[in-house]
């Protein structure tokens, strides 16, 4: 009788425990080659009382699926922007054609159709897609519009890793909100430059809980910040392992007790659940406190612009609730002592040598924003041209004069960071990048080869970014072009062409008075000028499809490859 | 004595400071003519003869939290059209620039969701910007003041969008029944919240 009273009291204790964690939102996964996102605005209870505004795709109130894809396939997106206002999608990590990247010269306006489509030639990998319109990133990013995407390859599927998703292969973003008191809106801007939230969002949801199998799980954890870095570790310091980087799955496991993850990088880590007892739990934490100033995050303050409540000390990310090892499934119970054969590129092969050198954001009221060789961004302005498959070292440096730390991103192509001159780059990301952290006073040096992708377009540039979102929105951004050798045809080609069938309800074929011609870019447009339909590189030859527009007179316009000059057409959908 | 005097006179002057400063608050706005998607006719404050002032409410088609409030707009549209204080709808989102706040989608609207009041269509953003509305929804409580309308109450309709039950600050009918027994209004701003009203040419992001 005591004893069932005395478990009684363990289990009601346990429930008050409990409630104070809700459900982790596991987004909903999406197969296939053609993806269709809506990207709109939603509502999502995240702290008491008024639920707050917030942005979403599909079916999520807060995020957006996971896209699964393999090596190899054509992939189509059909992005419609549903939101009031202009939006851009970046595939970070995505090795594809500059027009498809979603940088912020892809503007899709309100209630646009963006189709971009490429061939993933990325290895398995976890990338994301997010916002990327020039000094609107940090707002939209704040909103909480983003998702993954999950690349499978023959290599990582031939090894025993943990591979069913939401149970013992989960997709973690983490971020953190604050909220504005009497309305529950988050604190953003245009209204609030504040970059580090006073409250823990995992996937979307506020202190979150997840149910794990006893056996090793594999998190593939993103840092969906806008500034803030974290230092992970379990709450008992027991050791996992780092299985894959940016860019995909390092060469062997890499034993750690700490990951510092910063804006925009994603490591895929092991853990062994295997030895916990079903019933208890573990916590994944953020060891914050004590860093040095230049971390993200490690500001003292509580108010102010670098102020939050989770500045400089220890908190958790998600509680981990060890469930029972799983039966539909064969458990993972070892960790594979070697992954996949990855062939880095070397100091020494790089043929070009570039510095790029962080500068300004030196605070005080005459301060330039951060910026990159004292450029700030400029839409019209190329920074770098690179030759197709040049194999180049970048130096990123921090240290003219440093003020803060910043997470580097590179569009296109995945590297390889070669040195640190704050000592060697840790084990643990010695994968294949596309995204790092550089400390105050540090340079840090990569190498990478930029093929498959040339395209002389100025309008449709690669990014190099800092990706916290107040300092990208701020300038601190450059771009790149890759440039090919093919020939110049010297002819001036007939951009002339004509639509038919004219009324089309259906498909819609274009006829090029000159074959010679490529179409680069189609832009479709109401006759009152709203852009309604953006097709890059449009497979043109089976006939546009145009079934979504309603009845109307619409401008077709087409932009040529060779020359970039503009044509239009008119044509009547039924 | 003296200082007492000295006292006196600041104090006065602080008292015409601070009047005068109401007296410069008091914002006014100006009637309007915009099509009605409920009647589909043209509307304005004028038509309302007897109307002692307005409820203005700054909403779209399809922005989430707007539609929180369908029921409830409803509700109190029925309950105050009765004692001279019709309850009106504006939508001042850039229909240029975004199709699913047209007209057309505006009149199913008034049908899906029932609406018993003038959802009025300001497709030039004109009076939007003469509200200064921001967001939707957005609510106005307007008081007719020497046949000029003068801003009472701007902010949002009450404090939980999703959940009416457990409402704690119900701003705008407080607003509403104060003016009623001709009192002054005790809170007379609250923040909006909801979705951002773009005006088309102020920021150039629609393009």
């Amino acid at each position: 009788m005591k004893k069932i009273f005395f478990a009684s009291i363990i289990a009601f204790t346990s429930t008050i425990i409990n409630a104070q964690y809700s459900n982790m939102t596991m987004p909903q996964a999406l197969y296939g080659t053609t993806f269709n996102l809506n990207i709109h605005e939603s509502t999502k209870q995240l702290v008491t009382g008024n639920q707050t505004i917030t942005g979403s795709i599909n079916n999520e109130t807060f995020w957006g699926p996971t896209l699964f894809i393999n090596k190899g396939d054509l992939v189509h997106m059909n992005v419609t922007n549903n939101l009031n206002e202009s939006t851009t999608v970046h595939w970070h990590g995505m090795h594809l054609p500059a027009v498809m990247d979603g940088g912020p010269h892809q503007v899709i306006p309100a209630g646009t159709l963006w189709q971009p489509y490429w061939t993933v030639m990325n290895q398995a990998a976890t990338l994301w897609y997010h916002p990327h319109l020039h000094t609107t990133t940090q707002a939209q990013m704040t909103k909480g519009i983003g998702g993954f995407i999950i690349v499978k390859d023959p290599a990582e599927t031939a090894l025993t890793l943990p591979r069913t998703y939401g149970v013992d292969d989960i997709v973690l973003a983490l971020t953190s909100r604050s909220y504005n008191t009497t309305t529950n809106t988050f604190v953003s801007p245009p209204t609030s430059a504040r970059v580090y939230g006073d409250y823990m969002l995992s996937n979307g949801t506020p202190n979150a809980q997840y149910t794990l199998p006893k056996q090793f799980v594999r998190m593939r954890i993103l840092n969906a910040e806008i500034e803030r870095g974290y230092n992970l570790g379990f709450s008992d310091n027991r050791t996992f392992y780092v299985i894959g980087t940016d860019g995909g799955l390092l060469g062997a496991p890499v034993a750690v007790t700490r990951l510092p993850i910063h804006v925009g990088e994603r490591y895929e880590i092991m853990v062994n659940l295997g030895n916990d007892v079903v019933g208890s739990s573990i916590d994944l934490k953020a060891y914050n406190s004590g860093q040095s100033q230049s971390f993200p995050g490690g500001e003292p303050g509580t108010t102010g612009v670098f102020g939050s409540l989770l500045n400089n000390i220890d908190f958790p990310v998600l509680h981990i609730n060890v469930g029972a090892t799983t039966t539909s499934t064969t458990p993972i119970t070892a960790l594979p002592s070697s992954l996949i054969s990855n062939t880095y590129w070397t100091a020494s092969d790089a043929t070009v040598n570039r510095t790029v050198s962080i500068t300004n954001g030196t605070p005080g009221p005459a301060s330039v924003p951060f910026n990159f060789d004292n450029v700030s961004y400029a839409e019209a302005t190329i920074n770098k041209t690179v030759n197709l498959n040049a194999i180049e070292k970048w130096n990123i440096a921090n240290t003219n004069p440093a003020v803060f730390g910043h997470s580097f991103h590179l569009h296109d192509i995945e590297f390889k960071i070669v040195s640190r001159n704050t000592g060697t780059a840790a084990a643990y990301e010695s994968g294949w990048k596309d995204t790092f952290f550089i400390s105050k006073n540090e340079t840090v040096s990569f190498v990478g080869k930029f093929d498959d992708f040339a395209d002389s377009d100025v309008t449709h540039p690669y990014m190099y970014h800092c990706h916290f979102g107040g300092h990208e929105d701020g300038g601190m951004m450059g771009q790149f072009i890759v440039t090919g050798t093919m020939g110049i045809n010297e002819n001036e080609s007939n951009t002339s062409f004509s639509l038919y069938p004219n009324p089309s309800s259906n498909l819609l074929y274009v006829n090029l008075k000159d074959a010679n011609t490529e179409i680069y870019y189609v832009t479709i447009s109401t006759i009152t000028g709203r852009v309604v339909m953006m097709l890059p590189q449009p497979e043109w030859q089976n006939g546009i499809d145009i079934s979504s527009l309603e009845s109307g007179v619409y401008t077709f316009q087409m932009m040529d490859k060779q020359t970039k000059s503009l044509t239009t057409r008119k044509f009547i959908k039924k | 004595m003296k200082k007492h005097f000295f006292k006196f006179i600041i104090f006065s002057i602080l008292l015409v400071l601070c009047s005068f400063n109401l007296i410069v608050k008091d914002k006014f706005v100006s009637d309007f003519k915009l099509k009605n998607a409920t009647t589909n006719k043209w509307t304005s404050l004028s038509d309302y003869k007897n109307a002692k002032g307005f409820i203005i409410i700054f909403t779209c088609n399809k922005c989430p939290m707007a539609k929180f409030y369908s029921q409830r707009l409803n509700q109190m549209s029925d309950k105050y059209k009765t004692v001279g204080i019709p309850l009106i709808a504006i939508n001042s989102m850039d229909t240029l620039a975004y199709a699913e706040e047209s007209f057309k989608k505006m009149q199913n609207k008034v049908k899906t969701d029932k609406l018993n009041f003038p959802y009025l269509q300001d497709k030039k953003q004109v009076v939007g910007k003469n509200f200064k509305a921001s967001v939707t929804p957005q609510a106005y409580v307007i008081w007719k003041k020497n046949n000029k309308f003068v801003i009472k109450y701007e902010g949002s309709i009450d404090d939980n969008a999703g959940d009416y039950q457990n409402v704690k600050n119900h701003f705008l009918t407080d607003a509403v029944d104060q003016l009623l027994y001709g009192k002054e209004v005790s809170v007379k701003n609250s923040e909006p919240f909801g979705c951002r009203i773009f005006y088309r040419g102020i920021i150039d992001k629609m393009k």
